[in-house]
């Protein structure tokens, strides 16, 4: 494998792939702080140069983590598909792309070559591709999963109900969920950040939440973003509990800093098909941002993008019903600004898609990131039209527990008007039914809480 | 005029290219909507007076089409800028000598380096260092340190009330606390060095924390035993939210004083120290209390 280009009459030459990886990233001051960026923009385009003529079995023969160093890596190689594998092996990934884009290549057939792609692959190309290519792909990509109801069908566009409370204070937090249901929201889920990481509080928000679903007749998911071995023992006090959550990186040491391994996630899964309640087959829900990994000092020298694609490859083991990258929450150490929360969030939505992932994303800011609101509501309708799953959605968009700023109750049905989209069909029944959401616009009861008993 | 052109012409016609273009509509009445405030009169609704009683989530605010009345898009813009104005304040560098405090800084040299490099404002930068083996008592049983943080209007808002309530709590349970310190461009992890430079016990850094919508002065305060470089975030207790509206400094103090002191009891801190046997003065590992929310847009006064 040849790892050298030249530009304008300069070579470059670079010792290892996941040199080329990160060196081929466009800008993002996590990069940076690893110490492993393109020094500048022409040796950045002499990486892609290397990336661009490197072929997908290359990539799956090296790893950015090593097979012996990491379950990650071991479970991604172990279970891949090696006829979707063998269908593009031969591909460089210039040629990967190309293919990618290519009028002919159909959702359903990026759907059929997934499990044979390891995260490394999507990396690479997501590295070759404007802002644009990952749009047009990602608006091509079909991955539809089923819990209650059913999410990522073509023309829908969902949202989590995200009514965190700082002090777990539970009419506060029905008040906030109806409110955002009478906006049209949450038809991905009603799921709520605890601040209290204990199995009773975690089985009484669930209990709580889902009173009023039942109540309602409302036709949805729901969940409590507690650690899981707290769900878990919430579950063993016999709660409701439709979706199973967990926060996952890319790499083995970097979940270790979670509390998480392989087999623990197993064990919850099987907990789940046993006592998840809601039809399936999909019931697990994960959340990623880039940069994670870096903060525990766990990234093995690789970038920020590679390693977010590996922790879709540890999430496709549990056929997930959600995962969201949570792009622009970790702060301005890894993303500093708008450009790079919103390439990151285009970045993350094409590889968890390409990696047959139900995708969506938390389009947020911190306070102490460089990006205007006006910035952020651009991400929503770049999103929109890239065939993001779902995006979150709060009062104003204001989270009062974890002080950041999101996608908020009005700029739901505000995009989905936009855009043209509708959320799932059986939510989109029940809006009908309570006189929320009518056809493509706001019904009578629209935004009026009482709708809601 | 050749025969293709008049055939292309009379296509286009046919296409209706010579139709007359829409009219301007005839000016309509423009009645004024009916007026919607911030933060609904509990008695217009129900809804917003229950809720109002348990979040401080902006809810029942209606709306116009999907999106946000006049009233709710200029408090939130306020709430925006006083966030943003938090985060970009600097300390002056004259603050901590001013304020009574010994003034050290980071190895960060400016704001933009301050928010990308989190591992320079985490170590003394060399003159600090000097500063603080030169100018502080040792041996002590509690370093205090003031912060900036992620915010500096928070610092020098309450930074050194809390400080005095702190060494008040600490002294009447009968800790010895360490020379008043203050620093600049300061991550959490810099009370580790700090800590372990003056051989303190247990390190407490009350720092200006990451802002939320329209509260840029709230303080955190994060408490290590053994203060020594490498300890990380699971070697700490925490408490947050300090300032009027939320934990009032002397609260916030008296817990403070009374995990510092059960820290040295135990010899530990974080996840191994047993909330358990401190009752509830301490408000578990990391207490926060609801804020509230004040109306930051008004008239002419």
């Amino acid at each position: 494998m040849q790892l050298a280009s030249t530009i304008r009459g300069v070579s470059y030459r670079f010792a290892s792939v996941k040199e080329v990886l990160a060196k081929a990233n466009p800008p993002k001051s996590g990069d940076d702080l690893a110490q492993i960026s393109a020094r500048d923009a022409v040796e950045r385009v002499a990486a892609r140069a290397v990336l661009a003529n490197m072929t997908m079995r290359e990539l799956r023969e090296n790893p950015v983590v090593p097979y012996e160093q990491d379950e990650l890596t071991r479970i991604v190689e172990d279970e891949l598909d090696e006829q979707a594998f063998r269908a593009i092996a031969h591909l460089t990934v210039g040629q990967f792309r190309e293919w990618l884009l290519d009028i002919d290549t159909s959702g359903g057939t990026l759907r059929a070559v997934a499990p044979g792609l390891t995260p490394e692959m999507a990396a690479a190309v997501c590295k070759l591709m404007s802002n644009f290519d990952l749009m047009t792909v990602g608006a091509k990509c079909e991955v539809v999963v089923r819990a209650n109801s059913t999410l990522g069908l073509p023309g829908r566009l969902s949202s989590r109900c995200q009514p965190n409370h700082p002090t777990d204070d539970v009419e506060g937090i029905l008040a906030s969920m109806r409110e955002g249901l009478s906006y049209g929201c949450g038809d991905a889920v009603i799921g709520v950040n605890p601040a209290t990481d204990t199995a009773e509080s975690t089985a009484e928000i669930l209990t709580a939440i889902d009173d009023v679903l039942k109540r309602n007749g409302c036709p949805t998911q729901h969940c409590v973003l507690s650690h899981i071995t707290v769900q878990m023992k919430a579950l063993a006090l016999g709660c409701p509990m439709d979706l199973m959550f967990q926060s996952v990186a890319g790499t083995e040491q970097a979940n270790k800093a979670f509390g998480i391994d392989i087999k623990l996630l197993d064990e919850a899964w099987e907990l789940m098909k046993a006592k998840g309640s809601t039809r399936g087959p999909n019931r697990m829900y994960f959340e990623t941002g880039q940069g994670s990994a870096l903060s525990s000092a766990a990234h093995h020298g690789a970038d920020q993008v590679t390693i977010e694609a590996r922790a879709y490859g540890l999430s496709r083991r549990y056929k997930p019903f959600l995962v969201n990258t949570v792009v622009g929450f970790i702060g301005p150490e890894y993303l500093e600004n708008g450009p790079q929360i919103s390439r990151a969030a285009l970045e993350d939505h094409f590889m968890g898609k390409l990696l047959g992932l139900p995708m969506g994303c938390d389009a947020c800011f911190t306070y102490h990131a460089t990006m205007s609101q006006d910035e952020l509501e651009s991400l929503k309708v770049l999103l929109g039209t890239a065939g993001c799953t779902y995006l979150m959605s709060l009062p104003v968009g204001d989270d009062i527990m974890l002080n950041y700023q999101s996608t908020s109750y009005h700029d739901i049905p505000t995009l989905r008007r936009l855009v043209h989209k509708r959320p799932t069909p059986e939510f989109d029944a029940w809006l009908d039914a309570k006189g929320i959401w009518r056809g493509d616009g706001p019904g009578p009861k629209f935004g009026d809480v009482e709708a809601i008993r | 005029m050749s025969r293709t052109r008049q055939l292309m012409d009379a296509l286009r016609d046919s296409l209706g290219s010579s139709d007359p273009l829409p009219a301007i509509p005839v000016m309509p009445r423009v009645p004024a909507p009916p007026a919607r405030v911030y933060t609904p009169k509990p008695e217009r609704s129900a809804f917003a007076a229950q809720a109002a009683r348990h979040t401080t989530a902006l809810v029942g605010i209606g709306h116009v089409g999907t999106r946000y009345a006049t009233d709710v898009v200029l408090q939130f813009q306020a709430e925006l800028a006083v966030a943003h104005a938090a985060v970009s304040a600097e300390l002056p560098e004259d603050w901590a000598e001013q304020n009574g405090f010994v003034g050290v800084r980071s190895r960060v040299t400016s704001h933009r380096e301050f928010l990308l490099r989190p591992d320079l404002g985490r170590r003394l930068d060399d003159d600090s260092l000097a500063v603080v083996r030169s100018r502080c008592d040792k041996g002590v049983d509690v370093q205090v340190i003031v912060a900036d943080g992620l915010s500096a209007v928070a610092c020098m808002q309450t930074g050194k009330a809390l400080h005095e309530a702190v060494v008040r709590a600490c002294t009447n349970r009968g800790l010895k606390v360490g020379t008043p310190v203050a620093a600049r461009f300061a991550r959490v992890w810099l009370e580790d060095e700090i800590g372990q430079e003056v051989g303190a016990k247990v390190a407490m850094i009350l720092l200006g924390e990451r802002p939320g919508l329209g509260t840029g002065d709230g303080l955190s305060a994060y408490v290590v035993f053994g203060p020594k470089l490498g300890n990380t975030d699971g070697d700490r207790n925490m408490i947050s939210n300090i300032h009027l509206r939320g934990i009032p400094p002397d609260d916030a103090a008296e817990r403070l004083a009374a995990l510092a002191a059960a820290m040295i009891a135990q010899r530990c801190s974080g996840v191994t120290l047993d909330l358990g046997r401190l009752g509830e003065v301490a408000g578990g590992r990391g207490y926060r209390a609801p804020q509230v929310r004040q109306k930051l847009v008004g008239g002419a006064s």
